[in-house]
């Protein structure tokens, strides 16, 4: 019988190696950085000088910081919208027959639009002036909203550019999580009497349960990281119109202020950590979802 | 069950249907017709004669040509390098024991807890560091490889019966081999679609290029778009024209892969 090759000793760190490089040195590299540079004055002419706290007490003390971080917590308002909008995509196109997997490709289209492409319709749409919406209210009689530039307006606008782009993923997820549901569960509880609604509440939703809290999750992390729909839509309206990457961006880009933007990085992690962690202590008390 | 649908149902669905229809193609058809109307027109005189001087303007002032090339190349090789990156951390993590295992899962684990916007003032001075400041190597090869993608192959290798690798292994074929002919077309599924995820991402992403291109000739379609609208501030409708020429593309790749979009693929497969 002939001997199977042994691996050599060398051959997993060999096939680790390459991904090993690029994490290693552009990853963990810059989270073992962050944590420092966070702890110095460092701008782009100077530093890093070690200074301890200073970064995390200068925005702690700054009222932009607050401004955009309570922003970034209302733009978790996304999250639920998104899910009811993707379930309910989901649950239309289970229900044509036939048309489903046109609907299901149509609904798509908007995630393969680049961020920006779809940022930069949407602001047509919300022009101020001349823009569809506001068209519409005044034909309608109604006051125009400053869409683009006024709060709460630019988040709601910017919000409205992440559900569009954002539905057709998630009801992919839910739509690979309807196939889980057993039919023969459906039928049952159909002959058990229960009616649409009944079947739905009862046998769709719970098996559903581990997709939403992944989408949940998903959605709400992505909500606390956004960046590009604000950069197009709003990117003239002030600051604390805005979210902490956005101000991230600025304080590290076009201040250059390194170490302030390290340390607005690390409390971003502290806040997504948080959530998290909430999140997974709620979602695995309620009876555990895989997720 | 569907056979018996009381007909408000059938029409409640119907009209759902046909208003998730609009939303999703609305917003970009309505930039398509602001892009083919003549510069500085009323957008709502809908009697004017499509131009596509929007478009000539975008694409010679504008210089988009370049900007679609280096887009391209980007999107391509970070593809192909996060599924080989991937594809081959992923074979020792399934199938072979070694010292520092452990190790190696917790440090992937950590990777995909911190987002990149975290790390983005340290990825930046690394970058620079390394001499790749302005080249479209910087886009590339930080996110050459994700700890999601090492877990998707490594979900996918699992799944395929030891058996055939040890097939391969007594017919003499090493590691390498058995990887490549083996291992690599039985997970085809997975890698085509950690492909289709990373192209889909890559065309799209704004932040990451902003903060490591500057020149003109080495911006990608996004960045550049951004750059036009400032430039175009007075005839906006050649940004639009850019943005409409930023998106063909992308979507004819994914009608003509649109076989390949099945939900079973987002069961695990999410990144936020």
């Amino acid at each position: 019988m002939p001997r199977l090759r042994a691996n050599h000793p060398v051959t997993p760190y060999a096939f680790l190696a390459p991904a090993a490089a690029v994490l290693g040195v552009f990853f963990l590299g810059a989270v073992v950085q962050v944590v420092y540079y966070s702890c110095t004055r460092f701008t782009a002419f100077r530093g890093p000088d070690f200074v301890g706290f200073e970064n995390y007490a200068r925005a702690l003390a700054s009222e932009r910081f607050w401004r955009c971080l309570v922003n970034s917590v209302a733009y978790l308002a996304v999250t639920p919208a998104l899910i009811v909008l993707s379930l309910m995509a989901a649950m239309i196109v289970e229900a044509h027959a036939r048309a489903g997997r046109w609907l299901r490709l149509i609904f798509f289209l908007p995630v393969v639009t680049p961020t920006v492409v779809a940022a930069l319709a949407w602001k047509l749409l919300f022009n101020e002036d001349s823009g569809l919406l506001n068209t519409l209210l005044s034909a309608a009689g109604l006051p125009r909203a400053g869409w683009l530039s006024q709060h709460p307006w630019t988040l709601l606008s910017a919000m409205t550019v992440t559900l569009w782009r954002g539905f057709g993923f998630y009801m992919m997820v839910f739509l690979a999580g309807l196939l889980s549901v057993p039919r023969e569960l459906k039928e049952a509880a159909s002959i058990d009497g229960a009616g649409r609604w009944g079947v739905f509440r009862t046998v769709t939703l719970p098996a559903l349960r581990p997709s939403i809290v992944l989408v949940f999750v998903v959605s709400s992390i992505s909500a606390l990281k956004v960046f590009d729909e604000l950069f197009v839509l709003v990117k003239g309206a002030p600051i604390t119109q805005q979210t902490v990457v956005p101000l991230l961006y600025r304080i590290a880009f076009e201040e250059g202020d390194y170490g302030l933007a390290s340390a607005v990085g690390l409390m971003l992690f502290v806040v997504i950590l948080v959530f998290s962690l909430i999140n997974l202590r709620l979602s695995a008390g309620k009876e555990g979802a895989s997720a | 069950m569907s056979d018996k649908r009381p007909a408000w149902l059938a029409a409640v669905l119907w009209i759902g249907a046909f208003v998730l229809v609009v939303a999703a193609v609305g917003p970009a058809l309505w930039l398509l017709l602001a892009a083919l109307q003549p510069a500085g027109s009323d957008m709502y005189s809908f009697n004017q004669r499509p131009t596509l001087r929007n478009f000539e303007v975008a694409w010679n002032d504008g210089r988009l040509g370049i900007p679609l090339v280096n887009s391209v190349l980007v999107t391509l090789a970070r593809a192909g390098l996060n599924v080989v990156l991937a594809a081959a951390a992923a074979y020792p993590l399934a199938r072979m024991s070694f010292r520092g295992r452990d190790t190696v899962f917790v440090l992937l684990l950590c990777t995909m807890m911190i987002p990149d916007q975290v790390i983005l003032v340290p990825m930046f001075r690394i970058v620079v560091g390394l001499s790749m400041y302005d080249t479209l190597a910087a886009v590339v090869v930080p996110f050459g490889v994700s700890a999601m993608g090492i877990f998707m192959c490594r979900q996918a290798f699992l799944a395929i019966p030891a058996s055939l690798e040890e097939a391969a292994r007594v017919d003499g074929a090493g590691s390498l081999r058995t990887w490549w002919h083996v291992m690599l077309p039985l997970a085809a599924p997975t890698l085509s679609t950690l492909a289709i995820f990373s192209v889909i991402g890559a065309w799209s992403e704004l932040l990451w290029p902003l903060v490591v291109l500057q020149s003109p000739e080495k911006l990608t379609l996004p960045v550049a778009l951004t750059t036009l609208m400032g430039q175009f501030s007075t005839n906006i409708r050649a940004a639009y024209a850019g943005a409409v020429l930023a998106l063909v593309p992308i979507v004819a790749a994914f009608v003509a892969l649109q076989k390949f979009f099945k939900p079973e693929m987002f069961g695990g497969a999410v990144k936020g």
